[in-house]
């Protein structure tokens, strides 16, 4: 391998998880309408951010989650600032806890993940709900925290093997 | 390779930062947050949403063609389930559109005959402008789709989109290939509309729920709405075009009319922007007119009809 594409390689490995990112907000662009919109998108950045605040922070730098969130707002039109706002925190309160996630049992984890979408949820609902004037119904955004949150197990899966094999030890 | 294996600090990020810029990072969105609460329409957001979605809208092109596949397979595995039901259904109501049709034939026939009046100006014809949804903000609480039609279409912030079943939304943001429709769902629609036979003006306000209310109503008579009126916009305001069906009503909710929409998001697929502009009475040029009795069409600068490929 030359080089250059040793370069590359690393190049892409250090961004890898930023790109997902990016990729996880497209599919909540797109018109993805599972079973006629019964079933909400996952919110697959937050995911992500959970993921790498808890395995990896270097991997996905402050600035980078920030990007993510920007372009979130950006792509479904929410108020600027919201989606950054609400990784970011997601991050810094993942990260306080990473010593006690670190080396435990998957479904522990996967608990911890089911709260921080459920803190990240009420971040939301809290700021749409000051911003509109109301309290907003919550049964969307629960839907589609339970729908994050049940496919947590098949990333985390999937992450951890690209972590593991790629992003660490290639 | 091997050499690649022992650098373990690969990221982008180093770690003795991190907590810094994490911190300021969440300062600045909170900032960006409030920022934008108080200037909303504020140039530099507003160019940077619609630089974003054209840039992002060929790849949501892109991502919409496949996505739709899946969901046209899908749907139909549903639909195969319930054929009977449905065909029962659309013989019921194809009977019931015919005779619609008949009574629409002999409609057109008596129009046709008081246009050929002499003195009669026909009212500004409605351009449409053809469009994909190509996104969809799949969003709690923020309720919008975006299309593949900009200001290279003709399409301007402010224009009714309408599917095949009735409103859809309005455009709020333009791009020069793409533009945001805000769905009378979001917590910011705001929608005059009247009711059908009750004659009863208000305000459809989206609130996230499947069913927005009709809230500021104002009524000449004490006529109170019934389930099953049809509620269309009113066209007040001059934000868009008069007639457009928008639902019906279904009930009371808490105080508020609560409105069934024609319009279901889950399957909107094609739409129409509608370009309307609103005939402008001139006092002094229609004075002429009906002095020299000769009703000039030329006036309403009809823009052609340029459909979006998608």
């Amino acid at each position: 391998m030359g080089y250059r594409a040793e370069n590359l390689f690393r190049l892409f490995k250090a961004a890898a998880p930023t790109l997902l990112g990016v990729l996880g907000v497209l599919i909540l662009a797109a018109p993805v309408r599972l079973f006629e919109g019964i079933a909400p998108t996952p919110i697959i950045p937050l995911v992500i951010v959970f993921f790498w605040s808890v395995y990896g922070p270097d991997y996905l730098p402050p600035l980078s989650v920030f990007l993510i969130g920007l372009l979130q707002d950006l792509l479904t039109g929410g108020p600027l600032g919201l989606w950054p706002a609400v990784y970011l925190i997601t991050q810094f309160i993942v990260m306080s806890q990473r010593a006690y996630f670190l080396g435990r049992e998957q479904k522990v984890v996967w608990i911890g993940f089911a709260f921080a979408a459920l803190g990240a949820g009420l971040i939301l609902w809290l700021v749409m709900s000051l911003m509109s004037g109301e309290l907003l119904p919550l049964r969307f955004l629960m839907l589609q925290l339970a729908a994050t949150a049940a496919i947590y197990p098949l990333f985390g899966v999937a992450f951890g093997e690209l972590h593991r094999r790629v992003l660490v030890e290639a | 390779m091997e050499f690649l294996g022992q650098d373990r600090r690969e990221g982008l990020g180093r770690k003795a930062h991190s907590r810094f810029v994490l911190v300021l990072l969440i300062l600045v969105s909170v900032l960006l947050l409030l920022s934008s609460l108080y200037s909303a329409q504020a140039s530099v957001f507003k160019k940077a949403r619609e630089g974003v979605m054209d840039v992002a809208s060929p790849v949501l092109s892109l991502f919409s063609g496949p996505i739709s596949y899946v969901n046209g397979v899908v749907g139909s595995v549903g639909d195969y389930f319930n054929v009977m039901e449905q065909n029962k259904a659309l013989r019921e109501e194809n009977a019931e559109l015919r005779q619609w049709m008949n009574e629409a034939l002999e409609l057109r026939e008596t129009m046709a005959t008081y246009e050929a009046l002499k003195g009669y100006a026909a009212p500004p014809q409605a351009q449409p402008i053809s469009a994909f949804v190509i996104g969809e903000s799949n969003d709690a609480f923020a309720r919008s789709m975006i299309v593949n039609a900009g200001r290279a279409n003709n399409v301007e912030v402010g224009q009714a989109v309408v599917d095949e079943n009735g409103l859809v939304g309005r455009i709020v943001e333009a791009g020069g290939g793409a533009s945001r429709v805000l769905l009378l769902t979001d917590i910011q629609s705001r929608i005059p509309v009247y009711i059908e036979d009750a004659d009863i003006e208000g305000i459809l306000v989206g609130n996230t729920r499947a069913q927005p209310v009709i809230s500021f109503t104002a009524s000449a008579d004490d006529i109170e709405p019934e389930p099953g009126q049809r509620v269309l916009t009113s066209g007040a305001g001059g934000a868009l075009p008069r007639g457009l069906p928008v639902g019906v009503v279904t009930g009371e909710n808490r105080g508020d009319i609560a409105v069934d929409l024609y319009a279901n998001y889950a399957r909107t697929r094609m739409v129409r922007v509608i370009n309307y502009a609103f005939p402008v009475v001139d006092p002094v040029t229609s004075e002429d007119e009906a002095a020299s009795g000769e009703p000039e069409d030329s006036e309403t600068d009809a823009a052609p009809e340029t459909p979006a490929e998608g």
